[in-house]
């Protein structure tokens, strides 16, 4: 068996070291002070933030499923006009963080808060994620199966029903499982909102006292949830029995006087997901415009910028030892690592901030309170962004060109980095981009973790909404669409496949 | 007795006229084949009856009733008729047997577990009842998709190019067994193909389609022997044109008078179309043609003959065949039709 180069075998434990660590602390943590924490856990409080957060993720579930459904299927299966703008439109609030949502919203309607708003919120910035994950299985479901069953004697919903559903549900499922866990881990939305749950009550405990065990036992109530969460997704990702590619010929349902209702919903959809938010924001910019303070915002700029670069260069190495190791090597204890570093995805980041805290406070107090134990917080969380986007690049490298280098007498080591590493370049480049612009959406990790002193586009904007100046704050939600949001889309690979897919005809 | 009967069916997309009045009566326990070039109008014609499509103008009748005309369209959940698409198109998520029992979720138990267990014996599936589509060889998967068609006896089953996905080999092997299966089931069934041995070999009629209109219809000795038109004749199979004149009732060419099939009037001009094999060719040093090309295909090989001016092809008994370069003598075999201009 070939073993992995030094460096590599190095950078993988320490990525996965780094990853693993502050989260075990936690845990140790919970338990030494098990009493104090069970007294923390047992409370009416708890229950009623369990209360909360269980309703906001199953309303959520459900209305991001029902739209995102609909979307998919009116854009992929139906005759509706204007299919491929509204694909485009589906998939566009993906490009606008959560919170700056929420800002787009409460700065319009003052008195907007809760329960309502939070799940009107999170409903319309999570439904592109099952609209996504749909459209990619619906156009792999063969018609023609469809219609066969139509002339075995079934009507048009029993085959919907029985035969296509089937087909797209491991898809859908997972998609609606991945919704349920970004909901759990919001924080900026639903802060903004006033809506109690873990995490806006996580750092409300954090902040509000010296005493934080309340905001311990709270993370680790949150992270059980998360993981059973988590554990269900894995469960339903996978089973597939769809073709690898799309369709081609795909017969389009005439939806005829339906169009009308369709149509209507497609547009108040895009209207209240795209639409609002941009054009209250835009508003808002303009009326401060003369207010902006030009230092600040440039200040902000600049810190958002180098952290998010040099988040992107040192994750996207990272994930590019671990990529390589699992990869092209197949081993064992590759694939170990591999899945370890999976284990991280979609921890809430406000539970990864506070278990770093903790970490940083009492263990390593020398790199507490710098940008290292910020970029720490960084690689947990996005590393598995990282992998999954760095990993297709470096196993698309054919084997034979490696068997052929090896055989002109370059080393297997020197190999990796003659031919593997130079061909994959402009996927693991582009893949540091899309980690990058994730690192400049990221709100709570970075509340929690920064430096005294340093600011970023997204906590200027969580500082300016939390005094309510909404005009201050919206340049920087601007910003953050312009420069994270559209480019994170235009490099979200799914979003791009998804909207080629409905435009064939 | 008549089963289904089109009568001046028509559809257009936009302003492409994919079929224009189309008439058509099949009768029960037929095998129709539609043979059509692609584009021809094939599958629309399929979709039609199948009940996806509302036809421009024109109707439809199954057993007497109306099923489908411009303004009314029966469901295709409604009609009794069974679809085998081109791939087969099982359901991906179940087994061999769920698929073949799938038309029958109104069946009683007993029956359905009667039915089940003979098409599979038909079919030559009984050791993969349990199995997964995609486990299944593509000629297995024709087979149970066939099957799934005829499970709850439909009236008439549709078979929209079922062997294009096959190898040339499993495609002839697939061929006797789905006559066969069709046969045992007492099936009508409307085939639509490209490949003119399949609808020849297959189909009690056949139907040519071009244009979106029917060319001819017919047996298929009926159709190879006597194509209406060179349209028709050359599209059928291989034949050599030679231009002609009647006279006496023969036909007069540069291969020298022919018996022509059919009447003919004396003096008329025209094509003359000559099947590759109707050529009988004869080693002869002293012959009119010599060869000057030849494709090998094993069982038979197409020689090219120059006689003067014209270049004709024929072909000939593979192992046997004269070589490039010998000279031949060459006679035309039976009879050929003229077509007058």
């Amino acid at each position: 068996m070939r073993r992995p180069p030094f460096l590599v075998v190095v950078l993988s434990l320490g990525a996965t070291l780094f990853a693993s660590l502050p989260i075990g602390y936690l845990a140790i943590r919970f338990i030494e002070g098990l009493d104090r924490a069970l007294d923390e856990v047992f409370r009416l409080r708890t229950l009623e933030l369990l209360g909360n957060t269980g309703l906001l993720v199953l309303s959520v579930s459900i209305s991001a499923f029902v739209i995102g459904f609909s979307q998919a299927w009116l854009t992929t299966r139906s005759n509706i006009r204007f299919a491929s703008v509204f694909a485009v439109l589906a998939a566009l609030p993906l490009a606008i963080p959560s919170y700056v949502m929420a800002l787009g919203y409460i700065s319009v309607f003052p008195t907007f808060s809760g329960f309502f708003a939070s799940w009107l919120v999170l409903t319309l910035a999570t439904s592109p994620y099952v609209f996504l994950a749909v459209t990619a299985s619906l156009v792999r479901v063969d018609t023609a199966g469809e219609e066969v069953a139509r002339s075995l004697g079934f009507g048009r919903l029993s085959v919907l029903r029985k035969i296509t559903w089937p087909q797209v549900a491991p898809a859908a499922t997972a998609s609606v499982l991945l919704v349920a866990l970004y909901t759990l881990s919001e924080f900026g939305a639903i802060a903004i909102l006033r809506y109690d749950t873990f995490t806006r009550a996580i750092f409300n405990a954090y902040r509000g006292s010296f005493d934080r065990t309340a905001a311990a036992a709270l993370a680790i109530i949150l992270l059980l949830i998360t993981l059973l969460v988590i554990w269900l997704e894995r469960r339903y990702r996978g089973a597939n029995l769809l073709s690898s590619r799309a369709l081609g010929k795909r017969v389009r349902v005439d939806l005829g006087r339906w169009s009308w209702v369709a149509l209507p919903i497609l547009v108040l959809v895009a209207a209240l997901g795209v639409g609002l938010p941009i054009v209250s924001l835009t508003i808002w910019s303009i009326q401060g415009g003369s207010s902006i303070n030009w230092g600040q915002l440039l200040e902000a700029l600049w810190g958002s910028f180098s952290l998010a670069g040099l988040a992107g260069v040192i994750i996207g190495i990272f994930a590019t030892a671990i990529a390589l190791w699992a990869v092209r090597y197949r081993t064992k204890l590759g694939a170990f690592i591999e899945t370890l570093a999976w284990a991280t995805h979609a921890l809430p980041a406000i539970v990864v901030g506070l278990a770093l805290v903790f970490f940083g406070a009492n263990i390593t107090p020398w790199i507490y309170q710098t940008t290292w134990l910020l970029l720490i917080g960084y690689l947990i969380l996005f590393l598995p962004n990282a992998l999954a986007a760095i990993s297709s690049p470096i196993a698309r490298v054919p084997r034979s060109l490696e068997d052929l280098s090896q055989s002109l007498g370059t080393p297997a080591n020197r190999t990796l980095f003659k031919i593997v590493l130079p061909i994959a370049m402009p996927g693991i480049i582009a893949g540091m981009a899309l980690v990058s612009l994730t690192v400049l959406k990221e709100l709570p990790a970075t509340l929690l973790l920064r430096p005294t002193g340093v600011d970023t586009l997204a906590t200027r904007l969580w500082t300016a909404t939390e005094t309510l100046s909404y005009s201050q704050a919206a340049p920087y939600a601007m910003l953050l669409i312009m420069l994270a949001g559209l480019p994170a889309l235009a490099l979200n690979a799914q979003a791009r496949k998804a909207i080629s897919e409905v435009r064939e005809k | 007795m008549t089963l289904l009967k089109l009568s001046g069916l028509s559809k257009s997309f936009g302003d492409t006229k994919v079929l224009k009045s189309i008439d058509l009566e099949l009768k029960s326990q037929e095998l129709l084949a539609v043979l059509g070039s692609s584009g021809a109008g094939k599958s629309t014609l399929l979709r039609l009856i199948a009940g996806f499509e509302r036809p421009t103008s024109g109707s439809m009748t199954l057993n007497g009733t109306e099923i489908s005309n411009s303004n009314k369209v029966l469901a295709p959940d409604k009609r009794s008729i069974g679809i085998v698409p081109q791939d087969a198109a099982l359901f991906p998520h179940l087994s061999v047997a769920q698929n073949i029992g799938f038309g029958l979720s109104k069946w009683s138990t007993g029956e359905k577990a009667a039915r089940l267990k003979h098409l599979l014996e038909l079919v030559e599936l009984t050791d993969f009842a349990d199995a997964r589509p995609e486990s299944l060889s593509g000629g297995q998967a024709q087979r149970v998709a066939l099957a799934r068609a005829l499970a709850p006896r439909p009236a008439l089953v549709l078979m929209d190019e079922p062997f294009s996905a096959l190898d040339a080999e499993l495609r002839a092997r697939l061929r006797l067994d789905i006559r066969k299966i069709l046969l045992a089931e007492g099936a009508t069934a409307v085939l639509v193909t490209h490949d003119q041995e399949e609808a020849l070999s297959l189909a009690d009629r056949v139907a040519v389609l071009r244009d979106g209109q029917i060319g001819q219809i017919g047996t298929p000795t009926d159709i190879y022997n006597s194509p209406i038109d060179i349209g028709i004749a050359t599209f059928l199979g291989d034949s050599v044109l030679v231009e002609g004149q009647v006279v006496k009732g023969k036909i007069s060419t540069a291969l020298g008078l022919l018996n022509p099939m059919g009447k003919v009037l004396d003096g008329d001009k025209g094509l003359t179309a000559i099947r590759y094999e109707n050529f009988y060719l004869l080693p002869n040093p002293g012959g009119e043609g010599e060869v000057v090309g030849q494709v090998f295909f094993g069982h038979d090989a197409v020689l090219e003959v120059k006689i003067g001016d014209l270049v004709i092809r024929a072909r000939s008994n593979g192992p046997f065949a004269p070589e490039v370069g010998m000279r031949v003598k060459v006679w035309v075999r039976g009879s050929v039709n003229f077509y007058a201009n």
